[in-house]
Parts: C-alpha cells; sequence; structure tokens
C-alpha cells in the first residue's frame, strides 16, 4: 500500500463521516434559531421552541404512544426470536434451512410491501388500526433481527456447559433458563435495544396500520408536509438525542457482557 | 418425577437451603406436568418446535398468502352482503398503463444505480476501518459511524432536506465562495433523493463489507505482492474476490431497502421522481376501495425484487443459508 492510497483513503473515511453527521448538526443548529423561518444564515438564537415542545402535551402523549409500542413489541419479538434461535440453532431437523429463511422472510421484504401486507392481513384478522396493529406489526418485523443476533450468541455457548447443569440435575427447561438465557444476556439486550430503536423509529408500519394517534415519526412527517418549522428540529433533536444516549449505552453494556469468558458468564 | 429432578432435590435440600428451582423441580404439579407433556424425545422437540413454526405461518407467512389472495379480488374490503370474486384485473391493469410501469422502471433503475453508487463509496470507508486502523480504534470509529443511523428515517430525511434547500447549507456555502449568484435547487430532485437514499443505506452496505475486511488475512496480500503484483492487481485479483460475500450481501440488503422507501421519496422527491412505493401507496390512502390493485401491484414489486436479489446473489456464487452452520 502506498502513501498515496492510505491519505486518499483516510480522506474519504473522514469525508463519509462528515457526510453523516453535518445534516444531522445542521438539523440541530436550526432547532436554535430565532425564526420561524428554516434556513441559513442564523442571526439570532432561542430556546424557545424546546420550552413549546416540553409544554406540548399533545407531543408527550405521542412520544408515551410510541415508546409503549416500542416496549411491547419488543418484548414480543424477543421471546418469539429467542425461542426461534434456541429451535434452529443447536438441532438438526428435517425443515431446519427452510424454517431459517422463513424466521428470516420479514427482514428482506421492502418496507412498502411489508407494510400493506400487514395491513390487509389486520383487516382480515378484524384487528382495527391502532397500537394493537402497530405493535404485532413491529413484533413481526423485529423478530427476525433478534434471532440472528441470539443465533451468533449461541453458536459461541460450549455444550458442556448445558450438559453439566443436567448432570448436576436440571432438566432442560432450568438448564435453560439457568445456563443458555444468562449466557445469552449481552445478546438478549443488545436485540432488545436494537428493536426498541426499530420500532420507535419505524414510520411506515406506523404509518399503514395506524389510527388517529400517530406515533413519533409519522406525527413529524405529518408536519413536515405541512411545512417545515424550527419546532420540528427540536423534537428531532430531542429524539436524535434520546435514540443515541440508548444504542450507546446498548452497544457499551453488551460489549462488555461479550467479553467476559463463557466460564464467567456461565 | 424423573430420577434427576429428586437428585436435585435431595441436593437442595441438603444444602439446607432449597432454591426457587430446586422447589420447581421438587413441586408435585411441575412434576405431573412435565410428566404428561414431554414424555418422549419426539414430544419434547414438537412442543419446543410449536411456536416458532406457528408463528412464523401466521405472522410472517399469513400476510403474504392474504397479500397475494386479495390480490386476486375484485373488491375489498369486502361490502357488507357481498361475495367477492376472482379476477385477474388487477394484474393485468399493471400492464399497458405508462403511469404504473414508469414509476416501476425507475424504482428499479434508481435502486439498482444507488446500490452501486453506496458500493463504491463505501468499499473504500470499510476498507480503512478494517485495514489501516488500529484493532483497538476500529471499534470506536465503528461506533462513531453507527450513531447516526440510530436516528430514525424521518429524522435523518428532514436532515437532508435542510442540508439541501434553497437556504440549506450547500448552497450557503457556494454562494459565499461566489460561486452561483441563485441557489442551485436540489430538493425535489433525483439528486436530492439519491443523497437521501445512500444517507439511510450506506450502514446495510458499510457493515457486510466490514466484516468480510476484517477477516481477510493481510497475508494474502502480501503473498500477492511477493509475487510481484502491483496494488491495483493485489485488489483486483485478490481483495475483492475474496469480499464477494460481503458485497452481495450489502448490496442485496441496500438493493431491497431502497425500493422499500415510501416517506424518503415523498420528502426528497417530485413529480419527476415518483417511485413504485408511492404509487403502491396511493390505492390505499386516496382511493379506499382499490386494496386489490395495491395488493397485485404490490405482490409484482415483491416478486420482482426478490427475484432480481435471488440472480444477483447466484452470480456472485453464494448459496443461500451462508448464515446458518
Amino acid at each position: 500500500m502506498t502513501r498515496w492510497t492510505r491519505v486518499t483513503m483516510s480522506v474519504i473515511f473522514w469525508a463519509f463521516v462528515v457526510y453523516l453527521f453535518v445534516p444531522l448538526v445542521l438539523m440541530i443548529l436550526m432547532g436554535f434559531k430565532d425564526s420561524k423561518f428554516i434556513g441559513f444564515p442564523i442571526r439570532s438564537w432561542t430556546l424557545e421552541w424546546y420550552v413549546d415542545v416540553f409544554r406540548d402535551t399533545e407531543v408527550l402523549g405521542v412520544f408515551l404512544y410510541s415508546a409503549a409500542i416500542a416496549l411491547a413489541s419488543t418484548a414480543i419479538s424477543l421471546v418469539i426470536g429467542t425461542w426461534c434461535a434456541v429451535l434452529i440453532g443447536p438441532r438438526r431437523f428435517v425443515g431446519r434451512a427452510a424454517l431459517f429463511a422463513l424466521v428470516c422472510l420479514p427482514a428482506v421484504i421492502p418496507g412498502i410491501i411489508s407494510a400493506i401486507a400487514l395491513r390487509i392481513y389486520a383487516r382480515l384478522l378484524e384487528i382495527e388500526p391502532g397500537m394493537l396493529a402497530i405493535v404485532l406489526g413491529h413484533a413481526v418485523h423485529n423478530v427476525p433481527f433478534v434471532a440472528l443476533v441470539v443465533l451468533a450468541r449461541l453458536a459461541t455457548l460450549p455444550a458442556s456447559h448445558v450438559e453439566a447443569a443436567r448432570d448436576l440435575g436440571a432438566d432442560e427447561i432450568v438448564a435453560f433458563f439457568r445456563v443458555t438465557v444468562p449466557y445469552l444476556r449481552p445478546a438478549l439486550i443488545g436485540a432488545s435495544v436494537f428493536c426498541m430503536l426499530l420500532s420507535f423509529d419505524d414510520f411506515i408500519r406506523s404509518f399503514f396500520l395506524g389510527g388517529y394517534q400517530p406515533t413519533l415519526p409519522v406525527l413529524i412527517f405529518a408536519k413536515l408536509r405541512s411545512g417545515m418549522s424550527p419546532e420540528i428540529n427540536a423534537i428531532s433533536t430531542v429524539v436524535l438525542v434520546l435514540t443515541a444516549v440508548l444504542g450507546l449505552w446498548a452497544e457499551r453494556s453488551s460489549r462488555r457482557l461479550a467479553r467476559t469468558k463463557p466460564s464467567g458468564a456461565a | 418425577m424423573s430420577g434427576a429432578a429428586e437428585r436435585a432435590v435431595a441436593r437442595a435440600s441438603a444444602d439446607g437451603r432449597r432454591s426457587r428451582w430446586g422447589s420447581l423441580l421438587g413441586s408435585g404439579l411441575y412434576g405431573r406436568l412435565d410428566a404428561a407433556l414431554a414424555v418422549s424425545p419426539t414430544r419434547r422437540f414438537a412442543l419446543l418446535a410449536a411456536v416458532p413454526v406457528l408463528w412464523v405461518l401466521i405472522a410472517h407467512v399469513g400476510p403474504i398468502v392474504q397479500m397475494l389472495h386479495v390480490s386476486f379480488l375484485d373488491a375489498y374490503p369486502p361490502s357488507v352482503g357481498q361475495v367477492p370474486a376472482y379476477t385477474f384485473e388487477n394484474w393485468t391493469s399493471f400492464f399497458g398503463e405508462r403511469i404504473f410501469i414508469m414509476p416501476f422502471l425507475r424504482t428499479l433503475v434508481f435502486a439498482t444505480t444507488l446500490t452501486f453508487a453506496t458500493l463504491v463509496i463505501t468499499y473504500p470507508v470499510a476498507y480503512f476501518l478494517a485495514r489501516h486502523v488500529k484493532r483497538e480504534n476500529q471499534m470506536l470509529l465503528l461506533l462513531l459511524l453507527l450513531i447516526p443511523f440510530w436516528v430514525g428515517e424521518i429524522v435523518r430525511t428532514f436532515a437532508i432536506m435542510i442540508l439541501l434547500g434553497n437556504t440549506g447549507a450547500v448552497n450557503l456555502l457556494l454562494s459565499w465562495a461566489g460561486l452561483v449568484e441563485r441557489p442551485i435547487p436540489f430538493m425535489y430532485t433525483r439528486f436530492s433523493l439519491g443523497i437521501g437514499i445512500v444517507y439511510l443505506t450506506s450502514l446495510y452496505m458499510l457493515l457486510p463489507l466490514y466484516s468480510a475486511l476484517e477477516k481477510l488475512p493481510s497475508s494474502y496480500a502480501e503473498a500477492a505482492a511477493d509475487l510481484g503484483a502491483g496494488a491495483w492487481t493485489r485488489f483486483r485479483r485478490v481483495t475483492l474476490p475474496l469480499t464477494r460475500e460481503g458485497i452481495a450481501s450489502g448490496c442485496t440488503l441496500v438493493f431491497l431497502i431502497s425500493t422499500g422507501y415510501y416517506a424518503t421519496p415523498v420528502l426528497l422527491g417530485g413529480p419527476s421522481t415518483t417511485v413504485f412505493a408511492e404509487t403502491v401507496a396511493g390505492f390505499f390512502h386516496v382511493a379506499g376501495d382499490q386494496w386489490p390493485v395495491g395488493a397485485a401491484f404490490s405482490c409484482i414489486m415483491l416478486m420482482t425484487t426478490l427475484a432480481l436479489a435471488g440472480i444477483f446473489i447466484r452470480l456472485m456464487g453464494r448459496g443461500g443459508t451462508g448464515l446458518l452452520k
């Protein structure tokens, strides 16, 4: 590798970082602009938009609604996804590859099609558009991610751990809860935060499966369509900070846990 | 109760403290339940497999099958007292209408172009990260790249709107530099939509590329160098072929994801960039009673995208289940 290519590569890398961050930084800056009009230049600054957002009970309600949906759908996908991984991971059976493909199916269907299929299906099951429909829709979409993360961690669990538990008198269920689940913990933490973020950020499924009450992305979309205002910047910035903090925390804790040796984790 | 459970209980009692789990194993109800439900290995397996199989059939396959079913109906949701008849019209109406075929082709061309663009942009980024950064710093930089991707589709689309608007940062810079007198209308064009989609999807390309490059031992390139290969030859003959798995999965993901965006084309695109997602969504929002047409169009799009992705993966020379050992 010549010096020249090395320099070029690092320039490309940092340019990419700038490309990722500049739009978000600009968006955050605009939230402090003392004008209804979004755009440069910014002549005076204000916190007024944030005060408005925190006073606005509608925004708070929408936020709590989205958070509740994220929690509920994550709980479902965590249980089902782990269950699928535990079935598929260590066993060999007829139709295993087919089952694995079907578990992953929702992850490869383009968003709009998934949303429409779920909307039609909700009508068949007579689930009204609203919270239940969104929760189930998000759960379906997130199951593959949980299953993949748990499968990866499960592959590193030494079979001897479970066998030792069995020798000590635990049956399969007790061995699962006392050996396998603690070992999977970093994967489970990582997967659940990832699911919460996916659900909280999801627009397309919430848009098609929702009733009159919007989720946060649907609300921002609606506001954007009726015109940009710094209020949207303030809401978006709050969301950005929250998701970044949650993501960083999850990344840190699941990495720290994953570093513990198998003997320590079990 | 099984012998094993009895032993566990005995041990727990001998310790003088019956643990929660010990008492579970020792309880008569649990023993009876266990004996009734899990008599044979087959029975145990059936119990374990029931939930995933049922979930997958009902929740993953069900919606697609029902969408296919509705696409052949003449009316859906059914009105009271009316039995829907089967028809092929929803499917045939797609062919022969320019306003349907154009967005469809545009979506495919767009997604393909953007997938290629994302690959070209992120490959050097992933290469730099995996081969030039010290191992202990790699995770930190990867985390830095991850942060923007935890922020949702809508917020990031909005951020691009601010960047590219007529009073946006790019136009501000250009006019400061004296390059333009009037702002360039970036927004609501193919350009703004492209920038936005690449912004949203690049991580799905970056991560598979990074993990493929990171696994590649540097000794391979060194061996090629010893045999006299120049930098470009080493890249083309060694690095690129050995990371094709990462390229294949990254491209497939980005292609499938970018065809599925709806809000981003609505917000960043204009009349000349209508994508198929907008066409399909129109049957559900504007005209409520055209669900069957929307379902048929969704099926056409789903089959086309999955077929293209499948062909692509085949061409790259990998069977599907690489994740499953």
